[in-house]
């Protein structure tokens, strides 16, 4: 489900089916590395639009979390972990972060929650069905890994 | 016959004709303004067009995936949608459904459970259709997958939106 007040009438009605965030974690410089900054958002949210039309019903799209590039790793977790408390006791159970921004992989262990890491593509010069094709393969990878965290807490708590 | 016969006197005669030409000539300018500014706004809920999706010799029995993309006018906003659609073809009839789970809305694959094979499958809540598009009991969807109005022209198949099949 998207950001929008229409789809929380929906939420609303349907709220122990959605389990699951996403949240986008985006950079933002204006640098010497300010083009691959803005690639590694742009790709990072045609990723998360595309996973959330693939699980409209299970998962709610947070609108992208930005933070300065130059902010130190320590006042990142500590921000995380804010948010991490706060969404956990508001019903979700999972919560899910993607990102281009190498720099998260160094506190991913740190992290409470599961970190989606995907190294960004530039795809403003590709043709549009290309484009299509690549990200869909980049998605096909990254379903089962949703999937998998499903089946395994259902068999838990079976 | 002198000036007081007459019930309008020349001057009156003159205001009159002035603001009538007047008036016209401003509603003749501001008249179409109005209208191209509200243009997009009366045009609610026409029909999307039908789009080229697939070649008719790439299909076969087993259903298919493919993705296209619409151009959704929302009024003033225009903007591309993605949607994708699983195509088969049995006994020269064409079907094309819609892979959003009539559930939550989440997108439906085929035969990727090995609880039900070859139906379709929805990995949110464990939905399941038959190949038709029927709902399977027992799993959380109420309706079958929307059908999609379909063409076929000079070997292409085109599809239009998707209806419900009820």
């Amino acid at each position: 489900m998207k950001w929008q007040a229409k789809e929380i009438d929906v939420y609303l009605q349907a709220k122990e089916y959605v389990d699951t965030a996403i949240i986008p974690l985006i950079p933002i410089s204006w640098g010497d590395d300010i083009k691959s900054t803005v690639q590694m958002g742009e790709f990072i949210t045609f990723i998360s639009d595309e996973l959330e039309r693939q699980f409209k019903g299970r998962v709610f799209q947070f609108p992208p979390y930005t933070y300065l590039k130059s902010e130190k790793p320590e006042e990142r977790l500590l921000k995380m972990n804010e948010l991490h408390e706060h969404l956990k006791s508001n019903g979700f159970y999972h919560i899910i972060y993607l990102t281009s921004d190498v720099d998260w992989k160094q506190i991913e262990a740190e992290l409470n929650d599961t970190l989606l890491w995907v190294p960004s593509i530039p795809l403003e010069h590709l043709d549009e069905k290309y484009r299509m094709e690549t990200l869909s393969n980049q998605i096909k990878q990254m379903i089962p890994i949703l999937t998998n965290k499903w089946q395994n807490n259902e068999r838990e708590s079976n | 016959m002198s000036e007081k016969d007459h019930k309008v006197s020349r001057r009156q005669f003159l205001n009159y004709s002035l603001t009538g030409v007047g008036g016209f000539m401003a509603a003749g300018i501001t008249l179409p303004l109005v209208r191209f500014a509200l243009d997009p706004a009366l045009k609610v809920g026409e029909d999307t067009e039908m789009v080229a999706v697939a070649q008719v010799n790439e299909l076969t029995n087993e259903p298919k995936r493919f993705d296209f993309k619409v151009n959704q006018v929302d009024a003033w906003y225009e903007s591309e949608v993605s949607r994708s659609a699983w195509i088969y073809e049995e006994e020269g009839e064409i079907i094309a459904l819609s892979p959003v789970c009539t559930h939550l809305g989440c997108t439906v694959d085929w035969d990727t459970s090995d609880d039900q094979p070859n139906r379709f499958f929805c990995p949110c809540h464990y939905g399941a259709f038959e190949k038709d598009g029927t709902n399977v009991d027992r799993t959380p969807p109420t309706q079958p997958l929307f059908l999609y109005d379909h063409e076929v022209r000079n070997g292409t198949v085109y599809l239009g939106r998707p209806r419900p099949q009820v």
